[in-house]
């Protein structure tokens, strides 16, 4: 008999095999390392992160599921990974395998108590799109409305709970050495656990379609709370294509622009107006069209953030705390933690990195400069900043959310090949440097 | 006196009910009875139900109770050639799932079967730890039951050979159909302990075996 505890040990004597297999031939790769020349040992370094990466990828895609939604969630730390691991991660994307309708439609009857042709019109058993939590179908209500139904793969909340235990008990050297900090692992897994409750979802939609109607070229769905629960979400359709699928319109220039300039004031007035992000930046999240409006789908993760830590981000663009010593050590207390000096090197380091990128590509000239993000070397100096500040722990949870959705729209506006004027955008609705 | 006799005799004999009629007559009062029987289990228990007390709940006399059902578990086994009645004709009414692949036909099949039994947990759950029992005739060993297994089994057999003509799995004979009439028991001790809200960690365990096996069987390369 195979019982739900058994099921717990198969998933975490799996995942401790991954750990253990990437940790037995990391020390393998210590112990060469010392008898050869650094050049060697960076070829090998370079071939075994490539393995690993594949291992993990691999490892990953067998346990499906909850697992690979923190492969997703790591692989969006773009900056914080080797490039070769976030390569292999960032193919899980999107690829979570499919319920088949008789699973699907358990889970529907399960979730709501009624089966989906006694709730809709019409609905599709096909899913149009999936997501590792869950899968959406296309429907029609008994009113005529064409809606997206987001079902959820069963348990998941226990599988993730479950996993996490492996994942600290995994983890424990890396925590112990400071690598891994438990702050962060509670961070994702808090985002995650969030992510499983579609009622929450559905109350972020709402926030934030009022949120944004100042905004007038974002297009936010609206739910059906009669067809809806927390493991089923059913929402008005979204107009508007996928990055990938609108690339091959082959859009022109103005209007990448025009898009990527939208994506830009939507960051910053979710920042700085709405004090909280839409924080999953997964390109599959926002939906585009020829007249320049922006869908925005998926409010699963969503993060309010704190006023303080607000204030610090917006004084990398403002660069006032360069002149201003009270605020530099604001932002030392916020982002390092309180009992951190100002003077410690490492500190210093990452200050100096902070500022050296923001006044070359974010620099405060009049008139204002436009950034083109199609250039590479942008991104290369947004990975080698993000380096930086790992190297040197620069690692508060909420920062982790903020630089993941930064990276995550830039990585967006450098697919789009947008042309935008960034300093200008932030400096709209910038918050007052005082309290 | 003779007059009522002689007319008695000269009356055409009394063809009673049809046949049929009377086949639908008692086949209504042992629907009556299971029902009675399956009220009365979910109040007190398959243990603490008596026999008696059956009879007065589908108001019928005590002695007509055992022209159908001699014992609680004839009763029991009643209700499980219902259930695998009911599965057959769902199965076989259902066009989509007869062409979807293996591993969701029988997640479809199971799934079936759960919803069947869902409404009696408390009575599936007595019926498991009797079934134990090497002398109850709801034994899988037992004579008495193995008419109804045979038709189970059967069935199984009938969507797997379907999957071995079409190169799903390779040949596996009778002994599939008994592997996943075993799979179904143990889904079934596993449904019964599962605390989950809709019993959603049973839903995720049937898929996810019947996936990995199908998976397993398809590229073992077994030499059946």
């Amino acid at each position: 008999m195979v019982t739900s505890k058994n099921s717990a040990v198969r998933r975490a004597s799996r995942l401790m095999k991954m750990g253990m297999g990437v940790a037995g031939s990391y020390l393998g790769y210590q112990v060469q390392r010392r008898f050869l020349d650094e050049e060697g040992a960076r070829g090998r370094q370079d071939a075994f992160h490539r393995k690993q990466a594949r291992k993990i990828r691999d490892e990953l895609q067998d346990l499906k599921g909850p697992v690979m939604k923190l492969g997703q969630a790591l692989s969006m730390q773009t900056h914080f990974l080797d490039p070769e691991l976030i390569a292999e991660l960032s193919s899980l994307q999107m690829q979570a395998p499919p319920m088949h309708p008789s699973l699907m439609r358990a889970q529907f009857k399960s979730a709501l108590g009624k089966y989906p042709e006694d709730m809709f019109r019409s609905f599709d058993e096909k899913p149009f799109a999936a997501a590792s939590l869950g899968q959406v179908h296309w429907a029609v209500t008994r009113k005529g409305e064409e809606v997206a139904v987001k079902i959820q793969y069963p348990a998941m909340r226990e599988a993730i709970e479950s996993d996490f235990r492996a994942l600290r008990a995994a983890g424990v050297v890396a925590r112990l050495t400071g690598h891994l900090k438990e702050a962060v692992i509670s961070e994702v897994e808090r985002g995650i656990l969030e992510e499983t409750d579609y009622l929450n979802e559905a109350k972020n939609i709402e926030n934030f379609r009022l949120a944004l109607a100042p905004l007038e070229f974002v297009r936010i769905a609206k739910v059906h709370h009669d067809l809806t629960s927390d493991q089923v979400l059913t929402m008005s359709r979204v107009p508007g294509r996928r990055l990938q699928e609108f690339l091959l319109t082959n859009p022109s220039q103005e209007l990448r622009d025009k898009l990527g300039t939208g994506l830009t004031r939507l960051f910053f007035f979710q920042l700085f107006c709405v004090k909280a992000l839409h924080a999953d930046p997964h390109p599959g999240n926002y939906l585009f069209n020829e007249d320049g409006t922006i869908g925005l789908v998926d409010f699963g993760c969503v993060k309010y953030l704190k006023p303080e830590v607000i204030r610090c981000y917006a004084q990398f663009w403002s660069r006032e705390w360069a002149h201003d010593p009270k605020l530099f050590r604001e932002i030392i207390r916020v982002i390092f933690g309180p009992r951190v000096s100002p003077n410690e090197p490492r500190v210093r380091r990452c200050m100096n990195e902070i500022r050296r990128f923001y006044d070359t590509y974010h620099p405060l000239d009049k008139p204002p400069r436009t950034l083109d993000l199609a250039d590479s070397k942008f991104m290369n100096a947004l990975a080698k900043l993000a380096k930086v500040l790992l190297r040197n722990k620069f690692l508060s949870p909420e920062f982790l959310f903020l630089s993941r959705t930064e990276s995550g729209m830039c990585n967006l506006l450098h697919i789009l090949k947008s042309r935008v004027v960034t300093t200008q955008i932030a400096q709209e609705w910038m918050p007052s440097s005082k309290p | 006196m003779n007059g009522p006799k002689q007319k008695n005799s000269n009356k055409k004999p009394d063809p009673g009910p049809r046949p049929g009629r009377r086949e639908k007559n008692k086949t209504q009062t042992k629907e009556r009875i299971l029902a009675a029987a399956l009220q009365l289990f979910r109040e007190n228990g398959l243990e603490g139900t008596t026999t008696r007390e059956i009879s007065r709940r589908a108001q019928i006399a005590e002695g007509t109770l055992f022209n159908y059902f001699k014992t609680k578990e004839d009763l029991a086994l009643y209700f499980f050639q219902k259930e695998t009645d009911d599965l057959i004709k769902w199965f076989r009414a259902n066009k989509r799932l007869q062409k979807a692949p293996l591993p969701e036909k029988l997640f479809g099949v199971i799934h079936r079967q759960l919803e069947y039994i869902e409404p009696y947990e408390d009575f599936i759950g007595a019926v498991f730890c009797r079934s134990l029992q090497p002398t109850s005739s709801l034994s899988p060993l037992s004579f008495d039951s193995l008419e109804l297994r045979l038709k189970y089994l059967r069935f199984i057999r009938e969507i797997l050979a379907e999957a071995e003509e079409s190169g799903d799995i390779p040949r596996v004979g009778d002994l599939g159909a008994y592997a996943v009439g075993l799979f179904y028991l143990g889904i079934v001790a596993f449904w019964l302990q599962d605390g989950s809200r809709g019993k959603q960690k049973t839903l995720a365990l049937l898929d996810r075996a019947l996936t990995v096996g199908s998976h397993v069987l398809k590229k073992g390369n077994w030499a059946w």
